[in-house]
């Protein structure tokens, strides 16, 4: 073939966008939780995370709400948190919700997740710049912009509501943003290193991981909360409602 | 095993647990007692944030106490076994369960033997 018709063979599908959809790790499919202790290499499993260090005046109140949920957990009772609630978690706790998966949806201007617990959704555009902070209005999942790294995929979220509780429910203020780091480390592993800076509440910048394996065949559930018997009682200690016949 | 290897092994398992189900605690049961339930379903709700099994049971005198009884996520409890169709009213189930500690007649479920002779358990990390 001539070069003039490879060059133009080339241009028509980088225009398309075949090219560059080809030179992109493919992240398409559900996610699960990967796990070096289950059969899984140890040394694709996640790092460990990087020490949380808070500013003293939200370290201490944090402290002590986990020293509260601690000593309510040895009374034999579990303090109300917002998911007793069925509201969802938001950024970036749905990245990880106990054993629930994720599935990745990857087009070449928009990469949408979707979690499978609470049917949570965030989409990551691609194409566009990102807005500053005090111009995106404060929501579970903020504003995610995306571009490729190599073959990472860098994603900058910002606008997280206050009572959005962060990575084991540490606070955050309206000045909170999200890098992550989308890479495959193996075919089918995937990870996603997340790192929080939040100038007012933490120290330095807090760094962890999350491990995922693919799951070819596996088929996302439909989560609606629509049968919640939780409740919180007067003591602010979540208990269930049962059926009188 | 020493005591405290014990203790560290209840641990972790009791965290691993946990992790797997993500929404709550069981602190509102009594994890370290168990009830053995025969009875009738009369409601089996496949349900989000939790499933419950809805159920009549009789006492030796004839009379029937109603119990609800919790279960996994749809989600999780696909994943040891269970379908939407795993039970319908009417049917004759033994249900081992960990009661509430406030004394209603309500748990958590332990294991379930269905009519056909199955038995399973409450999701992964707790297999029957």
């Amino acid at each position: 073939m001539h070069w003039k018709t490879i060059t133009r063979v080339a241009l028509a599908a980088s225009s398309l966008g075949w090219l560059t959809a080809a030179a992109q790790p493919d992240l398409n499919g559900v996610w699960g939780i990967y796990r070096a202790g289950r059969g899984g290499d140890p040394k694709l499993s996640a790092p460990a995370p990087g020490p949380l260090v808070l500013k003293p005046e939200y370290a201490k109140p944090y402290e002590a709400r986990r020293a509260m949920e601690a000593e309510a957990a040895r009374r034999g009772e579990q303090l109300a948190n917002r998911s007793v609630q069925c509201l969802p978690y938001g950024m970036p706790t749905m990245m990880s919700v106990a054993i629930y998966p994720v599935e990745i949806v990857q087009t070449p201007k928009q990469i949408t997740v979707i979690a499978e617990a609470f049917s949570e959704v965030r989409r990551i555009y691609l194409d566009r710049p990102q807005e500053k902070i005090e111009d995106v209005a404060p929501g579970y999942y903020g504003r995610s912009i995306g571009h490729w790294d190599g073959d990472s995929l860098a994603v900058d979220t910002v606008g997280i509501k206050t009572s959005v509780a962060g990575y084991r429910g540490m606070p955050h203020s309206e000045q909170m943003r999200i890098s992550e780091q989308f890479k495959l480390v193996a075919p089918d592993v995937l990870h996603d290193q997340i790192t929080i800076e939040d100038p007012v509440v933490l120290e330095k910048p807090f760094t962890y991981t999350l491990a995922y394996k693919r799951l070819p065949n596996y088929e996302m559930v439909e989560f609606v909360c629509d049968n919640n018997r939780e409740y919180v009682d007067e003591k602010g200690v979540v208990r269930m409602k049962v059926q009188e016949k | 095993m020493s005591k405290a290897a014990f203790r560290n092994a209840c641990a972790g398992l009791l965290l691993a647990v946990l992790s797997a189900w993500g929404h709550h605690s069981f602190s509102m049961f009594d994890m370290s007692k168990q009830v053995t339930l025969n009875g009738t379903v009369t409601d089996f709700q496949w349900t989000n944030p939790h499933s419950y099994i809805e159920i009549d049971v009789p006492d030796e005198k004839g009379a029937v106490k109603h119990w609800s009884i919790e279960l996994g996520s749809p989600s999780i409890l696909q994943q040891s076994g269970w379908r939407f169709s795993s039970l319908k009213k009417g049917d004759k189930v033994t249900l081992v369960i960990n009661p509430l500690k406030n004394g209603q007649s309500g748990g958590f479920l332990g294991k379930a033997t269905l009519p056909n002779g199955k038995v399973l358990g409450n999701g992964p990390g707790r297999e029957p």
